[in-house]
């Protein structure tokens, strides 16, 4: 009868797993259906294959036995305590069948088993440390404003171990390549070889160690600031769900201008924020001073003004001019643009700088604009003017007004 | 007296100290001659035969 005609059995449930093979998946099956480690398992085909080939007639055997296909269900490994144990009794006894072995006589020699077992043990060691060690794939916090300590703590607390397990891995295969110079007699060789390398590592990591610490330095401080900004883009969409959204249903629908006005105004700081720029008014650059100038003009006239800047740049005396005209033509939109919300769009880039100033109000005819009319004039026209640049203006009553301020670049002024 | 599952490991512990003990009395009696190079490997055996059981039956 064959092992996989009782499902019920415990035996039943054995089969070869294919999906986590190295060979034939018979090491992978046999730990899937125990719930020990897979790792473990092949350690004990070869330690007893080293111990006069008995490992690879138990493989073939079980090759031939165990019939293949994915186990019904992977069972979770011992973990903490139960992991150490199960660990050490299979280490006790592999070791107590590798002794018996050498009592009967099927045994290759010392020097060669021994630390054959020791590189066969570190290695398994090594091997399920850097399985643990590998990062998760990263989750997104559902609640980023909540510090989550606990699963930061147990993830520490992972790698810790797993460093642990890979120091051990690495020791005993170090004490595997000593055991095998010293007992064929070519550890006194060795040693100076060591003693070399050693000094030559010293030397290396003196002349290093800056570098190797600027660089260790900025490794962490670039993983704290992505993580600083993964958190922040967590935030930024929650405040956009909830807190801006709000805002901006109460822009729409606030019959008080001043309450609009006052929810446009933290809208703009909150995103300003958001983007880590300055908020309006604050520094020196060009979309602080528009959104700043904006704000000014929502308040004073209660018109909502909305602001798109594209390339920001610095503040100098053409752009604070070019700034000035823009609140200008902003307060003129506002105040004959019949209650229409005010477009602004600046755009920045190596050819110069121009805003754009819409609304969608009557219009006007800028030909016939009386004397008396400064703002245009003086304020807007001739502002730019004095600074190189040039505005123009165009209105109709079907599309409103729209004003053109354009900054050439700073060599063509 | 509880019915239910056996303690599996307490029942391998039991029977492994039980093993290692008839040996030790064979060895006593004069029946077999137990050397260290085999009281090695069966003192071994019985540890990891505990240790396993005790850390499968942890996980449950």
């Amino acid at each position: 009868m064959s092992a996989g005609s009782h499902p019920g059995t415990r035996l039943g449930l054995l089969r070869r797993d294919r999906s986590g093979r190295w060979i034939a998946g018979v090491c992978a099956g046999i730990a899937r259906r125990y719930g020990i480690d897979a790792a473990l398992v092949r350690l004990a085909f070869v330690i007893a294959t080293a111990a006069g080939g008995l490992g690879i007639a138990l493989y073939a055997l079980a090759w031939l036995v165990i019939p293949a296909g994915d186990a019904p269900r992977r069972r979770r490994l011992p973990t903490g305590r139960g992991a150490v144990e199960v660990a050490l009794g299979t280490g006790l006894l592999l070791l107590s069948v590798l002794l018996a072995f050498r009592e009967l006589g099927l045994w290759f020699s010392d020097p060669v088993v021994w630390p054959l077992v020791l590189i066969a043990s570190g290695g398994a060691l090594i091997w399920r440390g850097s399985a643990t060690a590998a990062p998760a794939p990263a989750e997104a916090p559902t609640a980023p404003l909540v510090r989550k300590d606990e699963p930061e703590r147990q993830r520490l607390a992972g790698v810790a171990a797993a460093a642990s397990r890979t120091g051990l891995g690495i020791a005993l295969v170090v004490a595997a390549g000593f055991a095998f110079l010293q007992a064929t007699g070519a550890l006194s060789a060795a040693r100076d070889v060591v003693l070399t390398l050693v000094a030559v590592v010293v030397v290396l990591g003196a002349i290093s160690a800056p570098w190797i610490l600027r660089l260790v330095r900025s490794l962490t401080e670039e993983r704290t600031q992505r993580i600083r900004s993964q958190e922040r883009a967590e935030m930024a969409a929650h405040l956009h769900d909830s807190v801006l959204q709000t805002l901006a249903l109460v822009q729409r629908r606030s019959g008080d201008p001043q309450v609009a006005a006052l929810a446009r105004r933290q809208e703009r700081e909150l995103r300003a924020w958001l983007a880590e720029r300055p908020g309006p008014g604050r520094g020196s650059r060009l979309e602080p001073a528009l959104e700043a100038a904006a704000a000014a003009v929502e308040e004073s006239h209660g018109v909502p003004v909305e602001v798109v800047v594209v390339g920001d740049r610095e503040l100098d005396p053409a752009v604070e001019a070019l700034v000035a005209a823009t609140r200008e033509a902003m307060t003129n939109a506002a105040k004959f643009g019949a209650g229409s919300p005010v477009d602004v769009y600046a755009e920045s880039n190596a050819g110069g700088l121009r805003v754009f100033v819409r609304d969608r109000g009557p219009g006007f005819d800028p030909s016939a604009l009386p004397p008396d009319r400064r703002g245009v004039r003086e304020s807007i026209v001739g502002r730019m003017r004095r600074h190189g640049g040039r505005a123009t203006i165009t209105s109709s009553p079907e599309t409103g007004t729209e004003v053109e301020l354009e900054l050439p670049a700073r060599s063509d002024r | 007296m509880r019915a239910g599952r056996p303690d599996i490991p307490a029942l391998v512990a039991g029977l492994a100290i039980l093993a290692l003990g008839g040996v030790l009395l064979l060895d006593s009696l004069g029946a077999i001659e137990l050397s260290f190079g085999w009281f090695a490997p069966l003192a071994c055996a019985v540890v990891g035969a505990i240790l396993l059981a005790n850390g499968l039956a942890r996980r449950e």
